[in-house]
């Protein structure tokens, strides 16, 4: 996309080396945020064409201040970018947008799978460290914890059950356990059993705004069948649903269903494998 | 402590049908709070609550079908005083930086303001950066993420769950926060809110001057959607369940 590639990087992770042709460190002061970095990070992106940034929450607060900065708008969650023309998702998947920056710099935020198999390259060595720039009515922070996780990588599942809304207790989950065990599966959920409730890991939670997976096999029980979740399995191998509203949408979306009650319907199943 | 929540509204997903030709119609599809907005409203309705003496307005910009009575009266159901709505085509389907240069010209517009808060993402886009440029544009901080508020003197504290870590940070105000949806569960506006709601004030208005476009939007199309099976059994069908774990066998 361009001649020449900066990179630079917030946070306490070092810059590795031959990735790019500069390479610049941000160290964010213990009491700061990273989403103030933008500051300290305008004379490097100053005069720039393109700008990439990671869709993590900390870098869309800073690469949005930069655009802002610029009179210029975000293009994100990027699934490709040609030519200057990016597709992103447009309502969780019901629709797929073209977008073109209208601005001399085009900024936008995409994962590492936008760019398929491209490899980093360059001469860069050690970081050129930058001062920290702190904004009027700096952001303070407290306190910042580690998020325990629970180990759970879906990514590397053959085999995904996710479990929906259908799931009137937290207790019930156990159905779905019992029968990821018989099949070799991993658990998943949509994203309200994963927020508000909290009966799910958020790591575990499947869709648009969480994993995007290609399983062999998924099967969603209890899950209604809306884009924004089906569109993180949407490459799946074969696609099983287990609903108790015939006119659920998942239906129109599956290669196998069943109607009924998941409380029945799972143990009756587990058995039968 | 004066609120202000920045809510869009969306054609509800639910009604837009995809044409022979792959194309999104939204033509039918009613005009919806958009969703992780409704968690936005109730976190401003529950801080008022909670600081006491407060008043939460809910400022909007879109085009000329937001101005829908059903709408309005849902937005003033849960919990807010007061709207104020820019309803003009030249302010529909506007991207991060003209929609924050519209809500800020609003903002400034209400007079005193110690917060702003967003949703987590709009229903459309998604694209996480009105709050971000509307806090630049009205030249204060912002954080995402937040799932807990706290009032505390001149600042926010604010709990924000990130990728791998929990912050507590302090936020001077007037700020910007935006919202996850896990920062409190909207409410079911009952038939007496929605009543209510209809006398609250409302400042429906056309587009002051729009900022030009940042952003140019090239296609909408559906994704090609797999071919599926589709072969759906009641499970109390003799040999349902047995078929479909014999299915599931073959496909492991
Ligand atoms: C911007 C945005 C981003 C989003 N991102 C995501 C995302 O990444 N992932 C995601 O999952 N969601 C996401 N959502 C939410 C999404 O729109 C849906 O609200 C959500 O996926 C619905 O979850 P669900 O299917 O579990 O619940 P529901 O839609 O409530 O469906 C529950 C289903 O369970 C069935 N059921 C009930 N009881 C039983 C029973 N006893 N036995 C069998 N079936 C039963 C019901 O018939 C129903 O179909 C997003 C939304 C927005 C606006």
């Amino acid at each position: 996309m361009a001649d020449e590639v900066a990179v630079a990087v917030i946070g306490a992770e070092e810059v590795p080396a031959g990735i790019a042709d500069a390479a610049y460190h941000v160290a964010v002061p213990a009491d700061a945020v990273a989403d103030d970095a933008n500051l300290t990070l305008a004379p490097v992106v100053e005069g720039a064409d393109v700008v990439i940034a990671e869709p993590t929450r900390h870098v869309k607060s800073v690469v949005g201040k930069l655009a802002a900065a610029a009179g210029a708008s975000v293009i994100t969650d990027a699934l490709s970018i040609e030519g200057g023309v990016a597709t992103e998702m447009y309502f969780g998947g019901v629709g797929q947008v073209k977008r073109q920056a209208e601005t001399s710099c085009a900024f936008y935020t995409a994962g590492a799978g936008a760019f398929g198999d491209a490899q980093p390259s360059g001469g860069n060595g050690a970081a050129e460290e930058l001062a920290w720039v702190a904004p009027a009515n700096a952001v303070k922070l407290v306190s910042s914890s580690p998020i325990e996780k629970s180990g759970v990588d879906l990514t590397k599942s053959d085999v995904v059950v996710a479990a929906g809304r259908g799931f009137a207790e937290e207790g019930d989950l156990d159905l779905a356990r019992a029968f990821c065990d018989k099949i070799g599966a991993g658990l998943g959920c949509s994203r309200p059993l994963a927020e508000g409730v909290n009966w799910m890991p958020t790591e575990t939670y499947i869709g648009v705004s969480g994993l995007m997976l290609s399983p062999k096999v998924y099967v969603g029980v209890g899950i209604s069948g809306q884009m924004q979740h089906m569109v993180g399995v949407k490459s799946a191998g074969t696609v099983f649903a287990i609903n108790k509203d015939k006119n659920a949408p998942i239906f129109k979306q599956c290669d196998y269903g069943l109607v009924g009650d998941l409380k029945t319907i799972l143990p009756a199943l587990t058995a039968a494998l | 402590m004066n609120i202000v929540v920045a809510v869009k509204v969306v054609p509800d997903d639910q009604d837009i049908q995809v044409t022979a030709a792959g194309e999104l119609d939204m033509s039918k599809a009613h005009q919806a709070i958009s969703a992780y907005d409704l968690n936005a409203i109730e976190a401003a309705a529950q801080l008022a609550a909670a600081a006491g003496d407060s008043t939460v307005s809910v400022v909007t910009v879109g085009g000329s079908a937001i101005d829908d009575s059903k709408l309005k009266k849902n937005i003033l159901a849960r919990g807010a005083d007061q709207l104020f709505m820019v309803a003009d085509d030249a302010a529909a389907d506007l991207d991060a930086h003209a929609t924050a240069a519209a809500l800020a010209e609003k903002i400034q517009a209400i007079g005193a303001c110690d917060v702003v808060i967003c949703g987590d993402g709009s229903a459309d886009n998604y694209a996480q950066q009105v709050d971000v440029q509307l806090a630049a544009k009205l030249g204060v901080p912002s954080v995402n993420g937040v799932v807990k508020i706290e009032a505390n003197g001149a600042a926010i504290t604010a709990e924000r769950k990130l990728e791998d870590v929990v912050e507590v940070v302090e936020v001077p105000t007037p700020c910007v926060l935006a919202v996850s949806p896990d920062v409190a569960l909207p409410r079911i506006p009952g038939m007496k809110d929605i009543l209510k709601a209809g006398k609250k004030p409302m400042d429906i208005a056309g587009a002051g001057e729009i900022a030009a476009a940042t952003v140019k939007t090239i296609e909408v199309k559906a994704p090609e959607a797999a071919e599926r099976k589709l072969d759906v059994k009641d499970a109390a069908d003799d040999g349902a369940i047995e078929a479909f774990a014999a299915a599931i066998k073959a496909a492991l």
